[in-house]
């Protein structure tokens, strides 16, 4: 369970965020909804405690961010906008290094690790060093290594850019798992068809600020369009043309 | 946060052995480096006996060796006489070489008895070798055209060739003279602990945003201290690892090739090695420490590059300016980074004895400064602009 409350981010006279509010619930998959640039990186490191916020609060699995950063971190597994891995570790030791950080211990980290390869589908990869990795397949070992703890809370920032067709198919198999076994997920893209197919609440975030909330049929709804590219040209728009 | 600091540093670890430039540079080091050094330095030293000489003597007592003075006069050899004060002179280093006569020297020269000299020199500086090998020689010269014509004048065989004994009064104690050529050594063995640590340092923090795995890395729930102590840990292991394979090239280069050229060098032994190391260590600690606090600053592995090339340069700069100014030692300079481990190193190839001030102020100022810079990158690692760039 994610909770934003009044989100703002400056940096210097930049306002990137501004009045961000939403909360994405346990066993469904949230999605944030933004044409690049509209501040849905900078929220979610904030919700990552990586930026400290200018305003408002974050709180995950009712843990203030603020106050706890280190506690909420360990109820996070997110997928950040940087996802380098270590090119002259294998993806199995990339992965393990994360479980070691969070204090698992190395029988967990094999369970783990195994289980993470069957969902994302690592297996042939898992001893391979990753410096020859194809992006996708170094998406799937980003992804799996900041899911190594099992975390209740996935944060995923734009996991499907770059990616072609068949590991889009693959990873989206996988968020619906997550959804499955009870997770909070919370997904980030600047794709309308993605967040679509997925997310069964959607936030439609323009010029750092919230301008829709809702599901897919209340977004549709509330523009006033069949459509959802529709209504998110509209809804963004509509924010562009406020002063 | 020992354990996550531990974890940090087993992974540095592991990546900085894959690594074929952390490879490459122990080989340079070790390999190559050391025996170099040895060639060039024992070129250095012949290069110094076959440099052209002027031809002068100094001599205290002249007027009791006339026959000397004459034999000295027809090989074109100039006599100058010494200062009244020359050994305090020769140990100053401003006199090489001093023949001294003693004033019975002329009767027992005549009298065909054993007449003696004395040479007076100090060869723990290397620029006084050819001098004193000049008067040596020429003492030999004379010594055999003696014996020489006194055999011819009784037609006897010149089986007797000895009417000169030279003693000689060196104010050097034996390890003070291989010294001289072996300042390089310390010079050496700090620029290894400034290169060893340098690609773990750069590649743990620059390369490490370069990558892009600095943002994830840091969402862990681990404290940036426990990253940055790791991380140091690793780059101190690397720097102090080629720091010492450097040094053990040295003794092994030593013990194998120098022992024609350069005697003095053996010298440079096991015990020597072990004290080295004690200076060293806690020294690597602090260049591993700065390296990294500067390449924190760096975007790139390149940028990082660059800045620390200036702190290489800076160090060094520091041996240069000792060797240069000709200094002495001060106790000040124990306090002073670099040059306090310096001018121990320089104290244990010269045999002088390295007190427990000598050795620990250096050392406890090291570890201090790092640890001040390990909390430093700590801090920048949760200054948003750094982990993000300066947006």
């Amino acid at each position: 369970m994610i909770a934003a409350e009044g989100l703002g981010k400056r940096f210097g006279e930049v306002e990137a965020v501004r009045e961000v509010s939403f909360a994405a619930g346990d066993g469904r998959v949230t999605g944030l909804l933004g044409p690049n640039g509209a501040g849905k990186t900078t929220t979610l490191r904030m919700i990552s405690t990586l930026l400290v916020p200018s305003a408002g609060t974050v709180r995950v699995d009712g843990i203030d961010a603020a106050r706890e950063p280190l506690a909420v971190r360990a109820r996070i597994g997110a997928l950040s906008d940087a996802r380098g891995l270590y090119a002259r570790l294998t993806a199995r030791e990339n992965i393990a290094y994360y479980g070691e950080l969070r204090g698992m211990a190395r029988r967990g980290i094999e369970e783990s690790t195994a289980r993470l390869a069957e969902l994302l589908e690592l297996g042939p990869l898992l001893d391979r060093r990753t410096d020859g990795f194809s992006q996708g397949e170094r998406m799937k070992v980003a992804i799996a290594r900041a899911l190594v703890h099992d975390p209740p809370n996935v944060i995923l920032d734009e996991p499907t850019n770059g990616l072609d067709v068949m590991t889009t198919r693959s990873l989206r198999e996988a968020v619906r798992r997550l959804r499955e076994a009870g997770k909070c997920v919370l997904f980030s893209s600047h794709v309308m068809q993605e967040v679509a197919a997925l997310c069964d609440e959607i936030v439609i975030v323009s010029r750092g600020t919230v301008t829709a909330t809702g599901t897919l049929d209340a977004i549709r709804a509330a523009a006033g369009c069949e459509d959802l590219e529709d209504a998110f040209v509209r809804l963004t728009g509509a924010a562009t043309q406020e002063p | 946060m020992i354990a996550r600091a531990l974890t940090v540093f087993l992974k540095e670890a592991r990546d900085a052995l894959r690594d074929r430039r952390t490879a490459l540079m122990v080989l340079a080091a070790s390999v190559i480096a050391g025996p170099l050094i040895l060639v060039l330095m024992a070129q250095f030293v012949s290069g110094l006996e076959d440099r052209a000489l002027t031809r002068k003597v100094r001599m205290a007592g002249a007027e009791h060796a006339p026959a000397l003075v004459n034999f000295l006069s027809r090989a074109d050899v100039e006599i100058e006489k010494a200062p009244p004060d020359y050994a305090e002179r020769v140990k100053a280093g401003s006199l090489d070489a001093v023949i001294v006569v003693p004033a019975d020297f002329h009767e027992r020269w005549l009298a065909h008895e054993e007449a003696r000299v004395e040479l007076v020199y100090d060869d723990s500086r290397t620029e006084s070798s050819p001098a004193i090998r000049q008067s040596e020689r020429l003492l030999d010269a004379f010594n055999r055209e003696t014996a020489f014509l006194r055999l011819l004048a009784r037609g006897v065989s010149p089986s007797l060739n000895k009417t000169v004994k030279v003693e000689r009064v060196n104010t050097a104690t034996p390890r003070q003279r291989g010294a001289a050529i072996l300042m390089i050594i310390p010079m050496f063995a700090i620029m290894a602990t400034v290169l060893g640590g340098m690609t773990v340092a750069i590649d743990a923090t620059a390369g490490e945003r370069e990558r892009g795995s600095l943002e994830p890395l840091l969402a862990n729930p681990v404290s940036t201290l426990a990253f940055a102590l790791g991380k140091w840990l690793a780059a101190w292991a690397s720097a102090a690892l080629v720091a010492a394979v450097t040094l053990a090239g040295f003794v092994l280069a030593a013990e194998l090739y120098a022992e024609r050229k350069l005697p003095s060098l053996l010298q440079f032994g096991v015990p020597e090695y072990a004290r080295y190391l004690a200076v060293l260590v806690p020294l690597a600690a602090l260049t591993a420490a700065l390296e990294m606090l500067i390449s924190t600053y760096g975007r790139s592995y390149r940028e990082a590059q660059t800045y620390v090339s200036y702190l290489s340069t800076v160090v060094a700069f520091v041996p240069l300016v000792v060797m240069f100014s000709g200094g002495r030692e001060a106790a000040w300079q124990a306090w002073v980074p670099v040059l306090g481990q310096l001018v121990a190193l320089q104290r244990i190839l010269r045999g002088d004895g390295l007190s427990a001030f000598d050795a620990l102020v250096p050392a406890a100022i090291a570890m201090a400064l790092a640890l001040a810079a390990v909390a430093a990158v700590a801090r920048l690692l949760r200054d948003e602009r750094i982990v993000f760039g300066r947006s």
